[in-house]
């Protein structure tokens, strides 16, 4: 990547430090990390904002016990043809690289929503200004709340394919939040995988923790996201959970991490507590600090507030 | 052809373990088969039957990203504010803007809108497909997405299309896809066309929530489907309502639970299906009883049970 895009990348409109959630794998934890850090991070007093960035399986609210009411509807550019305006010219079936518009000789374009991804090239390109702007909804943001702690959840619509712009939605809402809000950080959960949703989710990130866990498959996608953090120019270290399972093979997961350079900065260990608390929605840090997990938590959640000063 | 994906909605509850088991079943029970791997941001698949020997390498160059030719620029700003997607900027007054490759989408709307056709859009790379031969006897396909695209449902579909195309070759008509977590993109892709979805879950109240977003995908694009309640025995609360108020009320039939079982952790650090690192273990007996029945219902045509 040149210099100037990992600039663009890590260019922030707010003067908050942002730590992102990420790890490759699904199911590896990261939500978990994400929510009892910022609920330990409340706990020391901090103002965190908390936003899921997870988009298409949003958990943060349900691992926080929260129920999203009152979603703020994501809206996205889709072209409205005016077919009174409308000369049959073709001209924005031919910029539509998408497909979405379709032109047979003498007629109104047709327009096919799924394939449409917003461009607006279409109504850039008519010379008759019959494209109007309509909407498609993408998807909602829903802010809630819960104790101290403020959270902001971005949903993909069910059936719809974009979740990047939802994901870009969402933080664009949370730094709005963030710019009047007093917030001492904000932390953001993002999807598995290292596609464009994750990218988005990352960008602007200060630091980012990489969750993961000592298996092979745990390995391969960590591997993934380390070199996405290289080419992204974002700082990460990782984060080792479920460190102790049987057959688990920690070693390689150091190997992996000494080779990229990266630190592994928490092991939590596996523990029923945390499973309890999981499942009763509650963060562990509130449910039992005095248990193991509860407890490597509390000491990354230093580590993150040292780290972000 | 039939095609059998394995879905789930949240990651890490099982996907692939019972996808590789899935496979290395049908292939034993005499269905010839072909694999793929659409969790093509992470694909583990390959991982999971102990690698294999790699027949074909296939490049895929199906994204566009827009770029900006600074001699001709007036830094007119027009490209900055057409771009939907955020992926231009004005870094500096005095110079042409920037365009982030890794997050343009390659509509080329700021190629429509630059006055001096100073934006081109040029072919980049997608991803690969690589097609391996497995020691279970079957080909696997699989799809690796260039880090931070957006194309993954482009690259699923055409990671099925191999997958099709190696199937005829070798005379197998089924594919056993395993799908990526989440709904959007690439699952869609992966949902379309495919003839069962297997969902996997687990009774957790992330899982539920990620499973119900899932099957209402599913639903929509009609495709059968029946769910598994892997670790079954990590929270009776949600094991119920699993069964009452998504399975019970979405009629998605549970067609076995797996217990949590450490012989599975086992099978995965040594690289080999859990039916067939221990055949005895309690999860391969219930992933066997659950194979059987999708081999019988859909693959052989008898009523669910």
């Amino acid at each position: 990547m040149r210099e100037n895009e990992a600039r663009f990348l890590n260019v922030k409109p707010v003067d908050v430090p942002v730590l992102a959630v990420t790890g490759g794998k699904g199911g590896t934890g990261k939500t978990t990390v994400a929510v009892n850090l910022a609920a330990a991070l409340s706990m020391k007093g901090l103002s965190v904002l908390l936003v899921d960035a997870d988009v298409d399986c949003p958990n943060v609210a349900v691992l926080l016990g929260i129920e999203l009411k009152n979603g703020e509807e994501i809206r996205f550019f889709k072209p409205e043809i005016d077919e009174e305006k409308c000369v049959r010219c073709g001209k924005c079936a031919e910029v539509c690289l998408e497909h979405a518009l379709v032109h047979a000789k003498d007629a109104v374009p047709a327009f096919f929503e799924e394939l449409c991804s917003g461009c607006g090239a279409c109504r850039l390109v008519c010379p008759v200004d019959a494209i109007k702007e309509g909407y498609k909804v993408l998807g909602k943001i829903f802010s809630s709340k819960t104790g101290s702690l403020e959270v902001v959840t971005g949903e993909l619509r069910l059936t719809e394919a974009r979740s990047p712009l939802v994901v870009k939605a969402t933080k664009d809402y949370a730094y709005k939040m963030a710019m009047h809000g007093g917030y001492d950080l904000i932390i953001v959960d993002t999807a598995p995988g290292i596609h464009s949703s994750v990218v988005r989710a990352l960008q602007g990130a200060d630091f980012a923790l990489a969750v993961t866990e000592p298996s092979h498959l745990g390995a391969h996608d960590l591997e993934r996201i380390l070199q996405l953090g290289k080419e992204i120019r974002i700082s990460l270290a990782v984060v080792l959970n479920r460190a102790d399972i049987p057959s688990g093979i920690k070693s390689r997961i150091y190997g992996l991490c000494d080779s990229y350079g990266v630190e592994i900065v928490s092991e939590i260990p596996f523990d029923e507590e945390l499973l309890k608390a999981y499942v009763n929605r509650v963060p562990v840090v509130q449910y039992n600090l005095k248990c193991p997990s509860a407890q490597a938590l509390s000491t990354l959640a230093d580590y993150v507030s040292r780290r972000l000063g | 052809m039939k095609e059998i994906l394995v879905a789930s909605g949240k990651g890490g509850v099982g996907k692939t373990t019972v996808a590789a088991s899935l496979a290395v079943f049908l292939s034993d029970r005499g269905f010839k088969l072909v694999t793929v791997d659409a969790d093509v941001d992470a694909p583990n698949l390959s991982i999971t039957l102990g690698g294999g020997k790699t027949k074909a390498l296939h490049e895929i160059t199906i994204s566009h990203k827009a770029v900006i030719n600074p001699e001709k620029c007036s830094n007119c700003g027009k490209c900055v504010e057409t771009c939907q997607f955020g992926a231009v900027a004005r870094l500096e007054k005095s110079e042409p803007p920037v365009i982030a490759e890794i997050l343009c989408e390659g509509c080329g709307a700021c190629v429509v809108a630059c006055p001096e056709k100073a934006i081109r859009l040029e072919e980049r790379r997608t991803g690969e497909l690589r097609v391996e031969e497995t020691k279970y006897g079957f080909p696997l396909v699989t799809g690796k997405l260039v880090l931070g695209e957006h194309n993954s449902g482009h690259l699923v579909t055409s990671a099925k299309k191999f997958g099709r195309l190696e199937a005829e070759k070798s005379g197998a008509s089924l594919l056993v896809v395993d799908g990526a977590p989440g709904i959007g993109c690439p699952v869609i892709a992966s949902v379309a066309g495919a003839d069962y979805v297997l969902a996997v879950t687990e009774p957790t109240p992330a899982a539920k929530r990620d499973l119900e977003r899932l099957i209402h995908v599913v639903k929509h694009f009609g495709v059968p489907c029946g769910m598994v309640i892997n670790r079954a025995d990590l929270s009776p609360k949600y094991r119920k309502e699993i069964r009452e108020k998504i399975s019970r009320k979405l009629a998605i039939p549970v067609l076995g639970e797996i217990p949590i079982d450490y012989e599975v952790l086992k099978a995965l650090n040594s690289m080999t299906p859990i039916i067939r690192f221990n055949p005895e273990a309690k999860a391969s007996k219930a992933l066997k009883a659950i194979f059987k029945e999708v081999a019988e219902t859909v693959l052989e045509g008898k009523a669910h049970a």
